[in-house]
């Protein structure tokens, strides 16, 4: 264990212990509900593999650009790359266990020649072995930038900057690829007559918000507990916080797109997925939705000192955080659980769970590696920097 | 071994091998300019007549202007009925047109005001160009719509206002409308951005004239400029402030433009995707023409040190990354069409991949996705023949997209009595090399009268790395 992770040795054990109960509770909630817990693991694994994946995502996106001024924090997202592996393994598990709630078969409607394709595409050994393989790459690319990475802190070799680069733009490929795809697979066939091609883009957009509110958690975390002390500065916060409300309005702008073409044309085969979100009790889940992910942060984001203060930009981001829960329930719960929004002891235990195995497998990955990536050439730039 | 190769290929821009923060961030100007080098060059075209070259790619331009003009007229006078359309394809050239000009203009915007607050130094050397570029490019769009009214005198009619037509209101629901507002909004905005950012220029020009017309007409515009510290810090807080705002219009506006389709229940045309995809196809378009147009400029205006490789690499690598969403769409789009299970959306798909406008189709999916996978390739991104051949392919190919769209979703109606085909006619051709005479005649007299780069600008970016990492900050050079 490096001194890096020692002020995080009693959070992390606690965050463990958070999880471990948090785990057995869910594990009593599954002999209850099954079906109510399996959605609350779908969340959570989902939430977490995006977590995972947007860090290599910031990573593979500020090498591509040649930027430095995230340089000196890093490290934050490589920790978030290397959780792919438990927690995509996990979801892979959590889909293996719930196949029935994506079982897709022809009711009747249309002229079943025309449904050729799906019956090959909702094949289950397919299906899986699809999820398998986007994890797959995930893990193998997101392993290779973080180790270039981290060998650069012994050699500082220009050559594995540049070798990064360009590993980075395949992993883009890879990542717009099969991230559109996935998220069909694991969410948007939850309601198999359903569809929208806007989908992918959404849950990006969902993605990036919610990685760029977890650095800035996490950032701070790490600078008021020692390793990112007068390295992580004021302008890194207030560059996180532009792009957190850049990205705000796109999520805002993307679930507006697809929002407002379905209302307008009012095709019963597409409305089918807002009409119990809209119109039921789940209406004002679909306002809160709003209100956290995009009303929120953009008021208190708009203000330049805003995104330079500490406390406001970690309650922004918590908020941020809490809204991209809520936005994968509205994507799940209607159709797993009905007309009626549920909350109770199990969505807790989910949130728990959560909140611990991410707090508990970052703080690990995080200890893995030097705080700060001190060889890398452009980290003086990036510890100068004034935006 | 990367560095020799840099070193092999970059004559222009030189590195030093030894210290990787000059590889990293090498000198986006060559040639060792001072400011003084930088008014003088950019001047230059200014104080002198233009050459053989300009006269006769002037000639060319408003002769196609001219034929654009004679089409305009024969056709206003005698009626729509002189283009090939039909009761099934009842929108066609014009509307391809109107979407391919307001795409072109995307660009600027996104170089002028997105680049800017992503700190891309690079910008500096092409905004100026591409922002006139948006300007003539919107107004370009405009036409169509207009000479497709019938009646372009009651083009005011467009226009919400309380009239005496009984009281005959326009239609707030139809994103032709919001068309209407959209457009006017983007080419306020942007020709305020463009005459914002042209103000220090017009002083310097000013400062440097001889007294005459060019000094009074460059004093009035330049607003009393007297280049102190309260002018430049007031000048950077409304480029900043108009950034801003202009960085949202990058998305209404060609967000609203694929309402226009997206809003009907045709097949092809209604579809989720559609905003993001038209966004990212029309930044895809617009960096394209910035790229023809800027290689000509670098060649006939002597720029080679102020567009360089790295210029041109990095809007290589833009419009590569934009074509590759691009690619995504269309991939989607047909994906979503299989997996829906709905047999309209997979006829229209298949018909227009198979149909009798497949060549269209697999023209746009070889020039938007195929040709510029090949700029993955360094040494092609470096080749500056090779990228203008690209950008022309990627013009093409945007311009078929709109029209794959338009006519293929349209030709083939519900009920098979009512399919048919599309021509366009002599008149509606001539309207559209018309429209290029105007887009290039207008940049011509751009390129003559107004600094063709942002002085101001590329005298910021004249440091060193060294000395800027300072003074400057980290900044993110996709060069």
């Amino acid at each position: 264990m490096t001194p890096a992770s020692a002020p995080f040795s009693t959070l992390s054990r606690r965050l463990a212990l958070l999880a471990i109960v948090s785990a057995i509770t869910l594990a009593i909630g599954a002999a209850i509900s099954p079906v109510r817990t399996w959605s609350n693991l779908l969340i959570i694994n989902f939430y977490l593999v995006t977590l995972g994946l947007g860090g290599a995502l910031f990573i593979a996106l500020t090498y591509v650009c040649n930027a430095s001024w995230n340089v000196s924090f890093r490290r934050v997202p490589e920790a978030l790359a290397v959780l792919l592996a438990p927690v995509g393994l996990g979801l892979l598990a959590v889909l293996a266990l719930g196949r029935e709630h994506y079982d897709w078969h022809p009711h009747g409607t249309g002229d079943a020649g025309t449904f050729w394709f799906k019956e090959m595409w909702c094949n289950s050994t397919f299906w899986f072995g699809r999820a398998a393989v986007y994890v797959s790459l995930w893990i193998l690319l997101s392993r290779a930038l973080v180790t270039v990475s981290r060998r650069q802190d012994n050699t500082g070799t220009l050559g594995l900057t540049i070798a990064n680069k360009r590993l980075s733009a395949l992993f883009l490929f890879v990542y717009a690829v099969t991230f559109s795809l996935a998220s069909c697979d694991w969410l948007m066939l939850l309601e198999p007559l359903w569809f929208s091609t806007i989908w992918g883009v959404y849950n990006f957009a969902g993605m990036v918000q919610a990685v760029l509110a977890t650095m800035i958690v996490l950032a701070l975390v790490l600078r008021s507990r020692g390793p990112l002390r007068r390295i992580f500065t004021d302008d890194h916060l207030h560059d996180l916080g532009k792009l957190l409300l850049g990205f705000s309005c796109f999520w805002m702008y993307i679930w507006f797109s697809q929002y407002m073409l379905i209302w307008y044309t009012n095709i019963p085969e597409e409305a089918s997925y807002f009409i119990p979100r809209m119109q039921g009790a789940w209406g004002p889940i679909m306002v809160v939705n709003i209100v956290l992910n995009w009303i929120a942060p953009f008021l208190f984001l708009l203000p330049r000192p805003c995104k330079r203060s500490e406390s406001v930009m970690m309650k922004v981001a918590v908020i941020v955080l809490i809204g991209r829960w809520v936005d994968l329930y509205v994507m799940v719960f209607p159709t797993t659980m009905g007309d009626w929004p549920v909350f109770g002891l199990w969505e807790l235990a989910g949130g728990c769970l959560l909140i611990g195995t991410f707090g508990w497998l970052f703080f690990r990955s995080f200890a893995k590696a030097a705080p700060v990536p001190s060889a890398d050439p452009l980290l003086g730039e990036s510890l100068h920097y004034h935006c | 071994m990367a560095k020799s190769k840099k070193q092999r290929t970059t004559p222009v821009a030189p590195v030093q091998a030894a210290d990787p923060l000059a590889t990293l961030r090498p000198q986006l100007i060559t040639g060792g300019k001072t400011p003084a080098d930088v008014t003088r060059d950019i001047c230059a075209p200014l104080d002198h007549s233009p050459g053989a070259l300009w006269w006769s790619a002037f000639s060319v331009s408003m002769t196609a202007l001219i034929v654009g003009t004679i089409a305009v007229t024969y056709q206003i006078a005698t009626g729509i009925g002189t283009w090939g359309l039909n009761r099934t394809v009842g929108w066609a050239f014009d509307i391809t047109n109107f979407v391919f000009w307001v795409g072109i203009g995307h660009a600027g915007t996104l170089i002028s005001a997105v680049l800017f607050l992503f700190r891309q130094k690079w910008r500096t050397s092409v905004n100026r160009s591409a922002e006139a570029m948006t300007l003539i490019a919107v107004v370009c769009a405009g036409l169509f719509p207009v000479i497709h009214m019938g009646r372009p005198w009651l083009a005011f009619w467009m226009f919400p206002y309380p009239n005496t037509r009984g009281s005959l209101w326009v239609n707030f629901k139809s994103p032709l409308l919001w068309d209407v507002f959209a457009i006017s909004t983007y080419l306020l905005i942007s020709a305020v951005f463009w005459y914002v950012g042209l103000i220090p220029d017009l002083a310097t020009i000013r400062d440097k004239s001889k007294p005459g017309w060019r000094r009074r007409i460059t004093g009035f515009f330049s607003l009393g400029w007297n280049g102190s510290a309260r002018t430049w810090h007031r000048y950077e807080t409304v480029y900043m402030l108009l950034a801003g705002l202009a960085t949202p219009l990058v998305f209404s506006v060609h967000t609203i433009v694929s309402m226009d389709f997206a809003t009907a229940m045709i097949p092809g045309w209604h579809t989720t995707i559609f905003p993001p995809y038209f966004v990212a196809g029309a930044i895809f378009s617009g960096l394209a023409m910035v790229l023809t147009l800027m290689l000509i400029a670098r060649k006939v205006m002597h720029l080679e040190d102020y567009i360089t490789v790295l210029h041109i690499e990095a809007m290589c690598k833009l419009m590569l990354s934009m074509g590759c969403i691009v690619g995504l769409a269309y991939g989607t789009e047909f994906f979503i069409a299989a997996y829906s299970g709905n047999p309209y959306e997979q006829f229209v798909f298949l018909n227009r991949a198979l149909g009798p406008f497949s060549w269209a189709y697999w023209t746009m999916v070889s020039c938007n996705v195929l040709i510029p996978q090949l700029l993955w390739l360094r040494s092609l991104r470096r080749n500056f023949a090779f990228v203008f051949l690209i950008s022309i392919v990627v013009n093409i190919g945007m311009w078929f997209e709109r029209f794959v769209i338009i006519v293929t979703s349209l030709h083939r109606d519900f009920l098979p009595s009512s399919w048919a085909s599309y021509v366009p006619t002599i008149v509606e051709v001539a309207t559209l090399v018309g429209s290029f005479g105007l887009f290039f005649s207008c940049f011509l007299l751009f390129c003559r009268f107004m600094p063709v780069i942002a002085m101001a600008e590329v005298k910021g970016v004249l440091k060193s790395p060294q000395r800027d990492l300072k003074h400057d900050s980290a900044r993110g050079d996709a060069a």
